[in-house]
């Protein structure tokens, strides 16, 4: 005891080293680190499994043998799991995509490890992409043309296939272009006749007149449309499946073909870079587990958009009333301590408003006002793009107001009382110096709305969005704005997909992708907020007074 | 002009009037847009609001007319539009007035002229007078209603009468005293007494549809059946459920006995004493045939359900509610046909009140005397009549008879349930549904899912955002709180289905490994921090001050990966499931849990809730309780290290007691975004509304059950409206909490200010 009391203590000695309540520091550290990790872990599973779904993988052809009966089986290795039996001993199976979902009806299956007798990965096993069912696995067998029938030994074989999927991507969009567009456009007109006739701005024969034009019309667009499908039946893919059942895909549904085993890296890659591109692109097929998200994407730029059109003026004004005409007195107080409050009042409920005050009420009134002749079928009575970026602008409202209100605050007072002193008037000061200062902060304020409102889903769900959208908001049809369609979302998409999807477990690859594409948006929209709002940091830091 | 010259040009000095003007403009502008953005803004409150008003709101009744038959109202009916009531008075004439104009139509019963009819019922439903006579027959006829649109859009309404067999009792001697029919589609009762007093006895008769080839088929005699004997004291009243599925008889010693009809026969069940030893004066099933309203003569009304009793699982007859008291006097009543009102009464004082909520929604008094009432089909009128034949027409507009205090937040003894719940069922397959409108499961869903998920997001929050605070060097600082401010901006519906589709199947067999993991885990970092600071000092300083984070990282993945793996083996060792059936040892926790706790497990459980949830609310709670403590004064902390104070201790002793009201604000502003938090709660959770606290099942929360039931809801329906009440509650909730954080963290900025 003595010889301590002499010396020094330990806590001078460590340089402020003290033992005492270190462990706790060091919890604190792990409460940081987990933090962190969870939201690295997070992006980068996203990431991963974002990616994992475009990349091409390699088809196993599988003998697999069952209580004696022997199987082939060729598809790619999904998932590998473990189960349970009913007396508890484990299993290790792995899930493996099979395609040829017309001939299995179930595109995935699970098999035992144990049962797989050889695997091996054969060259000759392609990977079809169709229209419908889902992809094929197969060896090419042949393909046939009105030319001929060309084997996939021959050498003519691959650039005849290339050809002939050309082919069939011309003559899919000269279909579409006549179903959609040519006879949406006759049917639309009767729908309007048969209005006009109902409301008697049209005499029943000038109508009945027009109704036989328009009805030679269509019998001509209909002609034209079979003749297609007659030239798509005569060229066709033929390939047989592991099991040796023979695939069979005309050249309008065939949409590529890749040869999964043969391909190298790069082969990969592009491949890769393919399918990003078409899933980007292309319309969802067979209930949104195949295809592309274009309309998901269109309506969740179009609906952002517009909220950001109506929030900032909005915004930015009520900012501006706020911090430089209201007196700063008790009322000001309160509103500001409402504003903030709002941010955090859940998005649902911003959602039953839009129902109720915009869809129902705004809406019913202007069916009333302008569409009462197609009542009671509403038109803007009904949820829609436009009512969604409305309930989202007021959702969004309080984080651009607040940024806005910032900036404003964060703009010397030295700069505003020169330009007063200049002679400018108090709207002058405000154009020519402070708005210009706060720009930025207010653009990060518009910015950040723009992330929360594209990854915001629950309100949308009761004001306008929907599984599947016939149309786009914005079109080739006349008036070209549509603001009362219902539109797709890509936060929708992924609940829609992952949790009412007839085949949840196909859908899995669009769900991560998408998930991936929503989240790429939204940090990036969020990264561009820091990187402004870190500029202004900078920029006020030297221009103080 | 070389005057002006010389001259000061007060021009130049003169602001132009185009500036002025501009300056004014966008000053009114700029106002009345703040102004208006900021009432719109509240607006939305008044609008929710004004949705869910009318669910508080009772019934109104109006006069709508008077009629008089005059012809005393043995049986009083009414077509569905409330508009050409009948009254029919036990001759062979029926009496249709037409409610509008007054117009009197007398329609004949075929077949029952010169006919003695001794006892006469009505069956609203089926819309069927039964009828007895002085010979010991039973019969009956329907009346029906046929509606053709005139012109000029006109209704007119053309009522006939159609007779059916009669039936001849062969037990009992003399005329018919009472009659009730009941009628399922396929086969029909009748319960009938014969004779008076002490004498009387009473049949039920089972009759069947013989299918023809062709046509409805003829219907026949099954059985009768006496059951007299088994009543034990004198008959009173007898009611066949209008399903036909059962009689009740009420006696003169106050005993209701049941007997049930099915295809095997006639049966007694069970026998009850609403009001002990005085017999009932009324007794009436109420829409759906489950329940039944007695009244006793000293106007005592209660109703008794068939529910399964929690003794024996029997579905037996059961006290659910006792209403208000009636007046005394002869008791009038009525059911609706649409849902679980009825119209009760005596004397001139009337009154309309709900079953399922007890509650009473309108009551009254009438200028006559009834003696009878009847609710049309839709609901919208009723009419009473008096014994000289003079009624009253009155229209109801009751749009949300299910709602009130007591059906949103307290208990309610549904029909068929075998006590009072909180329960919440909106929509049911058949139209005699039931609607179980208690908020209360949802609120406690929501409550249960915010708790688990800031059960797990404080202790993370608050641990990272004191180190943030004050051990980060400030350059990691700038890089570490944006990363977590974007991890708040994730869109929860990824987070949803993540939790849903990767982490719920991913935890379902791991559950034990969790459970290491979150004992292990926290526990290693102590550890290290312990082992740490006995390390040699040469060695320590070559890491600086605020790399702990970085230090810690290996020995946390190390104690996860030990948590992770430890899992099985404490599996099997303590989570063993013995298969009652054969015996067999299985170590699953799955299986294990419901065993041993009684409670179920499911995949779409609170963990996996928890956990997800994290990634939303932790970033909430770092930011803002990292702002609190970062902005505790620097003279604060300085002086406290100055006087010798370890980090640690500053932390403890300083930091922490001075920014706590802010903390505090952070964990609000948490339960706020918890609690309204919407696509993680609907695709993590199962969304089953029950109430327990069980960590491996899910929940329905208020915003989930918006999210899911409004796109469904009829506009202006109940349901509709109650889902309104939802958002209101929800958003009272985290309004309150969200005003509450913003007062504290107000007055934290000021303390630190003067400071």
């Amino acid at each position: 005891m003595q010889p301590k009391e002499t010396q020094p203590s330990s806590a001078f000695a460590t340089t402020g080293r003290s033992r005492k309540g270190e462990p706790w520091i060091w919890l604190t550290a792990a409460g940081l680190a987990l933090g962190i990790a969870m939201a690295l872990g997070l992006f980068l599973l996203i990431l991963l499994k974002g990616t994992a779904s475009f990349w091409p993988g390699r088809i196993d052809l599988m003998e697999v043998s069952v209580d004696g009966k022997t199987e082939w089986i060729a598809g790619y290795v999904t998932q590998e799991t473990e189960r349970r039996d009913g007396g508890g001993k484990l299993h290790e199976e792995i899930q493996v995509f099979r395609g040829n979902k017309d001939l299995n009806g179930e595109a995935f299956k699970y098999i035992d490890r144990a049962h797989i007798l050889k695997s091996t990965r054969p060259e000759s096993l392609l990977l079809v992409e169709r229209l419908e069912f889902g992809p094929a696995i197969v060896n090419g067998v042949a393909i046939e043309t009105p030319q001929g029938r060309i084997d996939v030994a021959s050498p003519g074989f691959s650039p005849a296939l290339k050809t002939m999927l050309t082919q069939g991507a011309e003559s899919r969009s000269r279909l579409l272009r006549i179903e959609r567009k040519q006879i949406g456009a006759i049917s639309r007109e009767l729908e309007a006749l048969g209005r006009a006739e109902k409301a008697g701005s049209v005499s029943e024969e000038t109508a009945s007149a027009r109704r036989q034009v328009l009805q030679k019309e269509f019998d001509v667009l209909q002609a034209q449309a079979a003749e297609i499908r007659a030239e798509i039946a005569k060229s066709k893919f033929f390939g047989l499946a592991a099991d040796g059942r023979e695939v069979k895909v005309e050249s309008g549904a065939l949409l590529g073909v890749f040869e999964s085993n043969r391909a190298g890296f790069f082969g990969r890659v592009q491949e890769m870079l393919h399918r990003i591109w078409k899933f980007l692109k292309d319309d969802p097929r067979e209930a949104n587990t195949e295809g592309g998200v274009f309309p998901a994407i269109f309506g969740t730029v179009i609906m952002t958009l517009v909220m950001s059109l109506f929030v900032t003026p909005f915004g930015v004004i009520t900012a501006i009333y706020l911090r430089e005409y209201a007196s700063q007195g008790l009322f000001v107080r309160i509103v500001r301590v409402c504003v903030n409050n709002l941010a955090g009042v859940p998005s649902i409920v911003f959602g039953v408003f839009g129902l109720a005050f915009f869809v129902y009420f705004v809406g019913g009134q202007i069916d009333q006002a302008l569409f009462a002749d197609k009542l009671p079928t509403p038109t803007y009575g009904t949820p829609g793009i436009f009512w969604a970026s409305l309930t989202l602008a007021l959702l969004t409202l309080p984080v651009v107001i607040v940024a806005t209100e910032e900036a404003l605050a964060a703009v010397p007072r030295g700069v505003r009382e020169a330009a007063l002193a200049c002679g400018a008037s108090k709207w002058q000061a405000i154009q020519r110096v402070v708005l210009p200062a706060s720009l930025p902060g207010i653009l990060t304020g518009v910015i950040l709305a723009m992330a929360r409102g594209a990854g915001e889903v629950a309100p949308l769900m009761l004001v306008g969005v929907v599984k599947l959208a016939p149309s786009l908001p914005i079109d080739d049809i006349a008036p070209f704005i549509h603001p009362e369609r219902k539109f797709m979302h890509l936060g929708f998409h992924i609940y829609d997909l992952g949790f009412q999807s007839p085949d949840a477990e196909a859908a899995k690859p669009i769900v991560y992708a998408t998930a991936l594409l929503l989240i790429v948006v939204v940090v990036t929209l969020n990264l561009a907020a820091i990187l402004i709002r870190n500029r202004l940091k900078k920029r006020f830091a030297v221009s103080s007074f | 002009m070389p005057e002006q010259a010389n001259l000061p040009d007060p021009k130049r000095f003169e602001v132009s009037r185009a500036t002025l003007w501009f300056d004014r403009f966008m000053g009114w502008l700029i106002r009345s847009g703040g102004v208006a953005v900021i009432v719109a803004v509240f607006g939305i409150f008044y609008f929710v609001g004004k949705e869910v008003l009318p669910l508080f709101h009772s019934a109104d009744v109006a006069a709508a007319g008077k009629i008089d038959a005059a012809t005393s109202p043995a049986v009083l009916g009414v077509d569905e539009w409330g508009e050409m009531p009948f009254f029919y008075s036990g001759g062979d004439k029926v009496v249709f007035l037409n409610a509008a104009d007054g117009a009197r139509r007398e329609i004949e019963v075929p077949g029952l002229a010169g006919l003695k009819v001794t006892a006469y019922a009505f069956d609203t439903v089926h819309q069927r007078v039964s009828l007895g006579l002085d010979d010991g027959r039973v019969g009956s006829f329907l009346v029906e209603y046929d509606r053709k649109f005139g012109d000029g859009g006109k209704s007119i309404i053309d009522p006939k009468v159609t007779a059916e067999p009669w039936f001849s009792l062969s037990h009992g001697a003399g005329a018919v005293t009472a009659v009730s029919y009941g009628d399922s589609g396929s086969g029909r009762v009748i319960a009938a007494r014969r004779g008076e007093g002490a004498a009387a006895t009473v049949s039920v008769l089972r009759l069947g549809m013989k299918r023809g080839l062709v046509g409805k088929g003829k219907l026949s005699l099954l059985e009768e059946v006496d059951v007299t004997a088994s009543l034990g004291a004198e008959p009173l009243l007898l009611k066949a459920s209008q399903n036909g599925a059962m009689v009740l008889v009420a006696c003169a010693d106050g005993g209701v006995v049941y007997f049930l009809a099915d295809s095997e026969g006639v049966s007694k069940r069970q026998s009850f004493r609403p009001f002990e030893t005085a017999p009932p004066r009324q007794m009436d099933f109420l829409f759906g045939g489950v329940s039944v309203v007695l009244t006793a003569t000293d106007g005592r009304q209660e109703q008794w359900s068939l529910f399964r009793t929690k003794k024996d699982g029997e579905r037996m007859f059961g006290e659910t509610k006792t209403f208000p008291k009636l007046a005394e006097g002869r008791v009038i009543f009525a059911a609706s046909q649409r849902n679980r009102t009825f119209l009760t009464g005596a004397g001139r004082e009337l009154s309309i009140r709900h079953s399922t909520s007890g509650e009473v929604r309108w009551e009254g008094s009438l200028d006559i005397d009834p003696v009878i009432a009847v609710l049309d089909a839709k609901g919208e009128h009723f009419i009473a009549a008096a014994a000289d034949g003079t009624a009253r027409r009155f229209s109801i507009h009751d749009p949300h008879p299910e709602a009130g205090w007591r059906a949103f937040f307290g208990k309610v003894w549904y029909e068929g349930g075998s006590e009072p719940v909180y329960q919440w069922q909106s929509t049911g397959g058949s139209d005699d549904f039931e609607p179980k409108l208690s908020l209360v499961p949802l609120v406690f869903g929501s409550l249960k899912g915010t708790a688990y998920a800031l059960f797990f997001s404080i202790p993370i929050a608050l641990l990272a955002a004191v180190f943030s605070a004050a051990f980060l060097p400030l350059e990691i600082k700038r890089v570490v709180k944006p990363m977590l401010e974007i991890m708040s901006s994730l869109p929860s519906v990824v987070l949803g289905f993540l939790a849903g589709l990767w982490l719920a199947p991913l935890l379902e067999t791991r559950v034990p490994s969790v459970m290491m993991m979150t004992l292990i885990v926290p526990l290693a970092a102590l550890a290290t921090g312990y082992v740490w600071c006995r390390l040699p000092i040469g060695f320590r300083n070559r890491f600086a001050h605020g790399s702990e984070w970085l230090i810690v990282i290996p020995f946390l993945a190390f104690s996860g990966w030990i948590g992770w793996s430890l899992g099985p083996l404490i599996e099997s060792w303590l989570f063993v499931y013995k298969d009652a059936a054969t015996g067999k040892e299985i170590a699953d926790f799955r299986l294990w849990w419901p065993q041993a706790a009684g409670i179920s497990f499911e995949q779409r459980n609170s963990l996996v809730l928890g956990f997800m949830m994290g990634f939303a609310v932790i970033p909430v709670i770092f930011t803002i309780a990292e702002d609190a403590l970062s902005n505790v004064p620097k003279s604060l902390t300085a002086a406290a290290a100055a006087l010798g104070a370890n980090r640690w201790q500053v932390v403890w002793t300083i930091m922490l007691p001075v920014a706590s009201s802010g903390i505090f604000s952070a964990l609000m502003i948490g339960f706020g975004r918890a609690v309204g938090e919407t696509m993680i709660m609907v695709m993590a959770t199962g969304n089953t509304p029950i109430t327990e606290w069980n960590l491996f099942n899910g929940m329905r929360t208020l915003s989930a059950n918006i999210a899911v039931e409004l796109p469904e809801a009829p506009v202006g329906s109940t349901h509709y409206r109650t889902l309104f009440l939802g958002a209101v509650v929800l958003f009272g909730m985290t309004f309150i909490m969200n005003t509450f954080a913003e007062l504290l963290r107000q007055r934290l900025r000021d303390r630190n200010r003067i400071v």
